[in-house]
């Protein structure tokens, strides 16, 4: 059957064009509030950099892109939904003595980390501030008609992504981001050991033993193939299928380099 | 003399009637399509599939088979596509007007295209080599014995570049041409922002914690420059008076950013580990299924092409592939644009697949036909 690809269903397209409108306008307020100055005199950028360093900062915090490389996997402010999963509701008490303070420390070390990036928000945010200001007329307000405010916008978008890419480039900040990863990770196991201790004591399959499964099944997978590769003579071209097979369980290919597959031959088959 | 107050109202009005526009806008394109050439699946294996893509004029037709289809068409080497893990697809075939397989399909060419589909749980311990011989191996062969042919020309893009060129260099007979597109080759270019991030990533942990979510590595290559790329856009959207079609188009992409499928946990951590730490592909030191990667032994013509604004593969990490093929036949090529950019602007539209079809066109040659 003929099919056209990538019929999706709806999805929620305008929420982040919202929330970036949203911001938007906080910062148009912003540009509306700027300093004013008499004629002919400078005009005092200052606090008008704070508010805008003080917006940018708080997006930073709370942007899971911003926030993201792998350290967002930390579960914490910035992380994508699901993974790792929060903690299991089991508190680092109902462990072992050892894992629970294993898992504290790893608690410690993440809070400490996440000080780190903070800083580092803080820096990126007053150092686009800085440069945004650099970039402002000496005298005068900015133009705050339409193209102005916009031009006034990409000039702000500008210096924050320089901002941005002088901090996450450094091999301190690069050097942080992998640790914060490497410690929400190892936290994160720490929490599926503690699960799988519960797991264990109600007869549950741990983690542990369902991956031991799953390797068991690739090598017998692996035999299988190598086996009927070596029994199976080459079979005669035939027309080859048009539709897609339907997914059979416990199908498997044949062995890396070892020609087609189980399926595929059943789809060649049902073709004659 | 202007009033301040006055013209913060009125940029208050005419920015609040545009987002309200725009918005209205977005709502009605909330069921955009995307995916616009008829394509059939004609092999699947685990949780890959092999496309099909079928012209225009004989979409309606019944199917009578992949090699039977091609057979009332001008008569050319089958070309397989191969794209990244870590995304999708359909970006290839966004909508008509934008869509590399469309132009592909339209010049003559039997065009595939190789679908990794989503790991689960279950697929935690698939590696590079499942991915590179059962799946991309598969579909090769599924391909050669459909169209009875000793070779196919091949399309790689991003990271299927990479594993285009791993299967040419172990596979070399099966591929007659080479086509890489925004592809990697060294991973530790000075320019390469994700390399950096990942470089001192534990891959061990990285490996044992599981499956990775697709929202997870969106959000890493959205943060590599994320006040552009969550932000500004929308707003330009927003303050552009954007017309229906174009806000549509808008969500197509939007749709193709965000839909990224999970990976699986040892074939990520062995590409962060193998490709991005250990820069293994042009140390000559890479090993898949216990055999050697040796790029020289990709002797099959190459046609590289990158963009020169690409935040996520630089340049760097893309131009230097011709010394380190085997290839004699080398033609690399920078475009003007950005890693998207390669797959839905307006070169994508035009420069880049004419660039394609006319190379591939003059290295057609004469179909070594298997059948007697």
């Amino acid at each position: 059957m003929m099919e056209m690809p990538f019929t999706t269903g709806s999805r929620e397209a305008d929420a982040a064009f919202a929330g970036a409108a949203a911001r938007f306008f906080d910062l148009l307020k912003a540009f509306a509030a700027q300093p004013s100055a008499a004629r002919g005199q400078a005009t005092d950028w200052s606090s008008f950099g704070s508010l805008l360093a003080g917006q940018f900062e708080q997006w930073l915090r709370s942007a899971p892109a911003a926030g993201a490389s792998f350290a967002a996997a930390a579960g914490f402010p910035g992380a994508a939904p699901g993974w790792p999963p929060g903690a299991v509701p089991l508190g680092p008490a109902a462990a072992h003595p050892a894992d629970a303070q294993s898992a504290w420390e790893l608690l410690m070390k993440l809070g400490q980390l996440q000080g780190e990036l903070a800083r580092h928000w803080s820096a990126i945010a007053q150092d686009s501030a800085q440069r945004f200001i650099a970039r402002m007329p000496a005298t005068g307000g900015a133009d705050l008609s339409s193209e102005g405010a916009l031009a006034l916008y990409e000039t702000w978008v500008e210096c924050a992504e320089a901002a941005y890419a002088a901090t996450v480039r450094r091999e301190d900040f690069c050097r942080l981001q992998a640790q914060l990863t490497n410690t929400a990770m190892a936290l994160l196991l720490e929490q599926r050991k503690q699960a799988d201790r519960l797991a264990r004591a109600w007869g549950l399959p741990t983690r542990e033993e369902a991956d031991a499964l799953q390797r068991q099944i690739r090598e017998l997978r692996r035999e299988l193939g190598e086996r009927t590769a070596q029994a199976t003579p080459r079979a005669p071209r035939r027309r080859p299928a048009t539709q897609r097979p339907k997914a059979t369980q416990g199908s498997k290919p044949k062995a890396a380099g070892g020609g087609r597959s189980r399926r595929a031959s059943r789809v060649r088959r049902g073709r004659r | 003399m202007s009033d301040p107050g006055a013209d913060a109202g009125r940029l208050f009005v005419d920015f609040g009637a545009r987002v309200a526009e725009t918005l209205a806008r977005l709502r009605l394109a909330r069921d955009v399509r995307v995916g616009s050439t008829p394509r059939r699946a004609v092999w699947g294996d685990h949780k890959t599939t092999l496309y099909e893509y079928l012209p225009e004029r004989r979409a309606g037709a019944p199917s009578t088979g992949s090699a039977s289809n091609s057979a009332a068409r001008p008569k050319s080497r089958p070309l397989l596509v191969c794209f990244a893990l870590v995304n999708r697809p359909y970006i290839l075939d966004l909508q008509p007007d934008s869509s590399l397989i469309r132009r592909l399909v339209d010049a003559g060419f039997t065009v595939h295209l190789v679908d990794w589909g989503d790991p689960d749980d279950g697929d935690r311990l698939r590696d590079l080599n499942d991915y590179l011989e059962q799946g991309l191996g598969g579909c090769v062969r599924h391909i050669l014995e459909a169209h009875g042919v000793e070779a196919l020309d091949l399309l790689g893009v991003c990271q299927g570049g990479v594993l285009s060129l791993c299967y040419t260099a172990l596979h070399p007979r099966q591929v007659a041409n080479l086509v890489t597109l925004t592809t990697a080759v060294d991973f530790q270019t000075p320019d390469d922002l994700l390399s950096k991030w990942v470089r001192d990533l534990d891959t061990e942990l990285l490996e044992r914690a599981g499956n990775v979510p697709g929202e997870l590595l969106n959000a890493l290559f959205l943060s590599l420059m994320p006040f552009r790329l969550t932000q500004q856009k929308y707003v330009r959207l927003l303050t552009g008076r954007a017309d229906q079609r174009a806000v549509e188009d808008f969500v197509r992409m939007e749709r193709w950013i965000f839909d990224s499928p999970p990976q699986a946990a040892v074939a990520l951590t062995q590409f962060v580990r193998w490709f991005y730490q250990e820069n293994r592909l042009i140390r000559g030191t890479l090993e898949l299924g216990g055999r050697a990667v040796d790029l020289k032994s990709v002797r099959a013509p190459l046609l590289n092409l990158y963009a020169r604004a690409d935040h996520i593969v630089p340049p760097a990490a893309c131009e230097g592939l011709g010394r380190y093929v085997g290839s004699r036949d080398y033609t690399a090529c920078a475009i003007d644009t950005g890693h998207i950019g390669m797959y839905v602007s307006r070169k994508a539209r035009e420069e880049i697949p004419q660039r394609i079809i006319a190379w591939l066109k003059a290295r057609g040659g004469e179909l070594k036909s298997r059948r007697p």
